[in-house]
Order: structure tokens, then sequence, then C-alpha cells
């Protein structure tokens, strides 16, 4: 088979010791910001983005893929050990995970979380591999108005579905329009938005933009309340043992990590902004099938003091996801996730467009990057199974170096990106605006999304227009673009009569004077 | 919760300053409202006074500012609204606070969540000021200075707001990791970093 032949290929280049010691690296990276809470992949990438300009481009891609993947191992640990979520995708693991721990059964908790992130990556890299045929088939038949629906597509699900409020989720993404419409037009040559500022005529930077909402706001938010309180007096929960599971963890285990992964694999693909969904999804299905389990006889319904099903099943969805993620990513162009959002502008400095043709112009890095994939998935069990508790060490780092290193390279990133004091400037405006979100819990992965597609979705919309002279119906026409609207609309609608719901059942709480039951 | 509006509103009517304040507690993110509909109008005038090249195709440079600067300013105002309607709850509310992070998918799936942290009420502008102004100062000193004291000086400024005491050992970390930074950076990677005035020792 030619998948075959072509993987073989980008084994043979991954395994070059180069991209060895950069997968490595790109691995323990990852896992360390995992572990850490608070910081994540996307600003390891940001961070990381204008200090490997230098490096060969599938050098610096197969370190940036090994930190996306090494966050979601690295975050888990933190869930299990301290019931602090460092990402969203790890929220679901750590409400059974941190009760296991808590149990006395850390060591099995951290096994099936890294086994199962183990299985998600490497299942969905495969799907990947050998799909990547139908996905180039589909692409191809993509144009303007298509790929107009699928940015609309990407925006709508990440601001207004997957937000917790549309509005603020929906503010988030037009933030992120504005910023991404500062400077000259490419098509017709006007000026916007510059102030007549010299420096503002290229537009302001990706790499600014990601490095100021995600370094320096994170900086600033934590600043704004670390002497209140907060996080200083939690320790993580004793996780010496040995990570063995037992036969009836296993049994338990296996069909959850399936499970879960079934999950992960479509929505990896779709831009609903990253693993929240299918986490979530994962770990509700297992609770429902503990529940029916238990009232059949077959076996405890442990949800509530640490059931293994509900480490293994969100776990293995999380990867899954990140897997199908770096597919839509590589054969559409189409960022699902804010660490995908960064690794597409990452291809667009490198002179690169994600996309059919990727696999056409640069086939080497792209077989090269997949087979890193699974190459950095085997790191990442090494590094985690055994050595999580050591891991959970890096807990220990006083916050104050950590904090003034994460700026110290945030401003040394952003300046030698471009060699200009002005985006120094603009780091600390959007590290302020950035703070600010966070304050009033306005979601961020809008904002990237929308910085980065922002400038495709009004090229197509405009091209789109100019071949039908105008006729806004052109935008409608065709299977494709109906069917991307139609689920768009659906997936709202769902989502808005579902909060609504919500929210008339806690106001009926209000009333009779009970508490929301909460966590 | 009921009875904090009482005393709230008590208090407003004691007085006329401290029931504009009383008012605009737990109300500030209208200003993130403000804010909006104001970088919404800005986007308008700005695009409705653009220049636009008279070679241009026929859905110009405009079209897309306009949407955007329009949805900006309905936005903007439903979210003003939607917060004086509904303030955020009082620090000491017990359960009126949903829990963080899991947002409506983990209403979908009647999902429990870990208390990620309490809800940012207060902001320490102290500890932020001092961020903040390391960071000023650092863009300001960077290129007559050179990053090896520039960026020792942010390294110390921060540590020193995150709750940094001594002074000397901690300037001795910020030094080290600002020369760690050089040797690894510009050395190792190539990058081309101000020297500044130290530019003739090193």
């Amino acid at each position: 088979m030619e998948t075959f032949g072509l993987l073989a290929g980008g084994f043979a280049a991954a395994l070059t010791p180069e991209n060895l010691l950069w997968a490595f690296i790109g691995v323990l990276l990852g896992t360390a910001v995992g572990v850490l809470p608070g910081l994540g992949s996307a600003m390891a990438v940001a961070l990381l983005l204008p200090v490997t300009f230098k490096l060969d481009p599938t050098g610096a891609f197969i370190m940036f893929t090994a930190v996306y993947y090494g966050g979601l191992f690295g975050d888990s640990t933190t869930s299990i050990l301290m019931n602090t979520p460092g990402n969203s995708s790890a929220i679901a693991t750590a409400i059974e995970g941190h009760r296991m721990a808590k149990r006395g059964r850390a060591p099995q908790a951290l096994a099936t979380a890294a086994i199962g992130a183990f299985l998600g990556a490497v299942v969905s890299t495969t799907v990947v591999a050998f799909f990547s045929g139908v996905i180039i088939d589909i692409a191809l038949r993509f144009g303007p108005a298509e790929y107009l629906a699928l940015a609309v597509f990407a925006f709508l699900a990440t601001s207004a579905v997957v937000a917790q409020s549309m509005v603020r989720g929906t503010i988030a993404l037009t933030i992120g329009l504005a910023i991404a419409m500062v400077g000259i037009d490419a098509q017709s040559g006007a000026a916007r938005f510059t102030l007549g500022i010299p420096s503002l005529f290229e537009g302001i930077s990706v790499v600014t933009v990601t490095v100021g909402l995600l370094a320096l706001g994170e900086v600033l938010h934590v600043a704004s309340r670390i002497h209140r309180g907060g996080h200083q007096g939690a320790s993580p929960v004793n996780a010496g043992g040995t990570p063995w599971l037992g036969r009836g963890d296993l049994r338990r285990a296996v069909p959850a990590w399936l499970r879960g992964i079934g999950f992960g694999l479509p929505f990896g693909a779709v831009p609903a902004g990253g693993s929240e969904i299918p986490t979530f999804l994962a770990y509700g299905t297992e609770r429902r099938l503990a529940r029916f389990r238990a009232r059949r006889g077959k076996g405890p319904d442990e949800f509530g003091d640490g059931a293994i099903e509900g480490v293994a099943a969100p776990e293995s969805a999380a990867s899954a996801t990140a897997g199908t993620a770096m597919g839509a990513l590589l054969g559409l162009g189409l960022p699902t996730s804010a660490t995908a959002a960064i690794m597409l502008a990452a291809f667009q400095q490198y002179g690169m467009q994600p996309g059919p043709l990727l696999f056409e112009r640069n086939a080497d890095l792209v077989w090269a990057l997949l087979a890193s994939l699974f190459v950095g998935s085997v790191m990442l069990l090494i590094l985690n199974l055994p050595f999580a508790p050591l891991w959970a060490k890096l807990l220990l780092i006083p916050r104050r170096y950590l904090y003034a290193g994460i700026t110290g390279f945030a401003v040394l990133g952003v300046y030698a990106a471009s060699y200009s004091i002005t985006d120094l400037w603009l780091l600390i405006l959007l590290g302020l605006l950035g703070f600010m979100m966070r304050r009033y819990e306005i979601p961020l992965a809008p904002v990237l999304i929308a910085v980065i597609l922002g400038p495709l979705a009004e090229t197509e919309l405009r091209r789109a227009l100019a071949i039908g002279q105008g006729d806004v119906g052109v935008l409608f026409a065709g299977p494709i673009t109906l069917g991307i609207y139609t689920v768009v609309l659906a997936a709202v609608a769902f989502v808005g009569i579902a909060r609504m719901r919500a929210r008339s059942r806690a106001a009926a709480q209000e009333e009779t004077g009970e508490d929301a039951p909460v966590g | 919760m009921t009875t904090h509006r009482t005393t709230d509103a008590a208090q407003g009517a004691a007085t006329a300053t401290g029931g504009a304040r009383a008012w605009w507690r737990g109300r500030s993110e209208i200003f993130v409202g403000l804010l909006t509909v104001g970088i919404g109008a800005f986007l308008a005038v700005q695009t409705a006074s653009m220049h636009v090249p008279d070679n241009s195709a026929s859905p110009g440079p405009q079209l897309f500012p306009a949407l955007v600067a329009a949805l900006m300013i309905v936005l903007g105002s439903a979210l003003a609204l939607q917060v004086a309607r509904r303030p955020a709850p009082e620090p000491d509310d017990g359960g009126a606070d949903r829990p963080e992070g899991a947002g409506v998918v983990g209403d979908l799936v009647e999902g429990e969540s870990p208390h990620t942290a309490a809800p940012a009420t207060h902001s320490d502008w102290r500890t932020v000021g001092t961020v903040l102004g390391s960071v000023v100062l650092f863009a300001l000193l960077l290129q007559p200075v050179g990053w090896l004291l520039s960026g020792a000086l942010l390294f110390f400024g921060v540590a020193w707001a995150f709750g940094g005491r001594r002074p000397l050992f901690e300037a001795t970390v910020a030094l080290v990791y600002s020369s760690v930074v050089q040797l690894a950076f510009v050395a190792g990677l190539g990058l081309n970093l101000p020297s500044g005035i130290l530019g003739g020792v090193l």
C-alpha cells in the first residue's frame, strides 16, 4: 500500500538523531507545561514559535506536535494529584481521578490516564495517516463558499457553542476579527485601522497576539490574585507505589479507553474548540453505563468515589481529538483547537499553507511529522508511566521564578520575532486584554481562532461574492455549504435551548431556597 | 442572596454615592461591554472614512470591517444590558456561583466539575501594577541598556511582585536567568538581542 511506503519514509526521517532530539525536547516541555497549572501547550508553542525561526521546519514541527501531545499527558497528572486541571481537556479526568488518588489509588489513576492518552494518540494518528487520502479528496472539492462555511463553523462552534456564555464568546470572536483586520488589505491595498503607524501596516503578528493573550495575560491574572489565597495551600496527594493495573482494573479500563477514543476521533476533526465536548461526553457516558450496570447487578457503580472508567474514557478521548485535530490541520488547513491554530500560524511563518497541497508540496515534512507523532507517543508513555510522581515535583518550583521566567520568555519571543519595540507595546496592550478577558471569564480560544481564520474568511467571502457577482445566495448554494450551515444552526439552537432550560431550573431552585448542586 | 441585596439597597438609600458604589458591585463587567461598543464605533468610523483605492474589486475592503463593527456594537450593548440586569454573584454567596470550566457541556451531560478556583471578584492592583511596570520598564530600557540588564530587571520585578523578599538573592537569580538566555539564544540559536551599554564588554 502506498501509505505504508510513505509512512516508512516518514519514520526514516523521524528517527534521525536530530529529529529524535527535537521530539524528546518537545515531549519534556509539553509534559512540563501540562503538569504546571495554568500553562498549556498553546502557550508553550506560542513562546517557542519566535525562537525556533532558525530551525529547519521539520524539526520545529516535530517539536511543536510533541509539545501538543505532551501537554495532554501532563495535565492529567496535576488533575489527579491536586484536582487543579491546567487545561479544559483535563477537567473531566480530575473528577474521578482525584477521588481515586484520595482513596490511595493514585498510581493506578495515573497509569490509567497515561495508557489512555497513549492509546488515543496512537489510534487517532493511525486513522489520520490512513485516511489522509480521503481528507484530501474532500478538501479538493472545496471552493470559496465551502471554505467560508467551514470558517463560520469554526467561529460559531468555538464562540457560541463551547463557551459558557454566547454573548461573551462572540464578543471574543469579534475582538479577534478586529485584530486580524489591522494592516494593509492584501486584495485592494487599502490601509485599515493602522492610524498611520508604519509598523502596523503589516498587521499585528500572530505571535504577539498569542503570547500577549496566553502568556502575559496569564501572568497578570495570577498576579492579581496570588496574594488572595488560592492554590498555595494545596499540596499534591502522595503518589508512591507501583503503577500496576490489576486484571479487574484492566477489564474495566479497556472498554472505557476504546469508548473514549470513539468519542474523541470525530470531535478532533470538527472545529469545536478542542477536547472539552468529547471528554465530557465520554465521562457522562461512562457514568450512565456504570449506573445501568449497577442497577442490573453486574458490578458496582463507583462514580462519586473514584471510578477507573471515569479516568480512562476522558483521557483517551482527549488525546484522540489531538490526533484528528492534526489531521484536520494538515489536510484541510483548518485549526480545531487553540494549539492547532498557533501551529497553523507557524506553517504560515515558514511560508507553507496547510491543506491538500501540503501533502504534495511538502510530503516529506508531513510524513515525517506523522511518524514522529507515533515516536512521541511512545516517548510520552515511557516518560509518564513510571515517572508521573516525579513530574509532580515540578509543582515545587517557586511560583515567582516560574512566572518571572515566563514573562522573560514572552518579551524575548515577541522582540525576537520582529526586532521591533512597537511589538512590545502591543504585547503589553494585548496582555491587559487577556487579563481583562480572564477576569470576566471571556474565552480566549475564539480570539485566537478568529485572528488566524479571520483573513481566510474575509478573502473567501469576497472571492465567493465576486464569483457570484454580488449575489449573496452563492454563499449557500451547493450541498456541502448547506450541510455545514445546517449543522451549525442545529448546534447553536440545541445549546441555546439546553442553556435556557438549565437557567430556568436554576431559577426554580433559587426560589425554593435550595442551593444549586455544586461539584 | 436576597438579604445581601436588601442591605445593599438600604445602604444605597442612606447615601447617594454609597448607593452608586453598591450598584456597581458585581457589575464592573459593564465596562467590558462599553469597551466593545467603543471599539465597534471606532471600527465603524474608520471604515466609513477609509481611503479605498479606485481599482478595487466590488466587495471591497470595507464590507467585512462593517460587518464586524456592527456585530461588536450589538454584542457589546447586549453584554452591558445582561450584566446590568444580572450582576455577578457576591463573593461570599456560597451556592450562587456556578462551577467554572465545565460550562454548558458539563450541564449537558449532567457532569460535575471540580472547584478550580473561586471566581475572581477582586484584583490585587498593586501586584498587577508591579508586573506591568516591570514590562513597561523593559520595553523602555531594552534598546539603550541591552538584554542582559533589562531582562534581569524584568525578572527581578516580576519575582518581587510575586512575593520574593530577599533582594540580593532574587537579583542573583535574575542575572543568572538573563545570562543563560543570552548564552542559549544569542550564542546558541543566533537571535539578535541588543547588547546595549555592555556591548563593549561582551
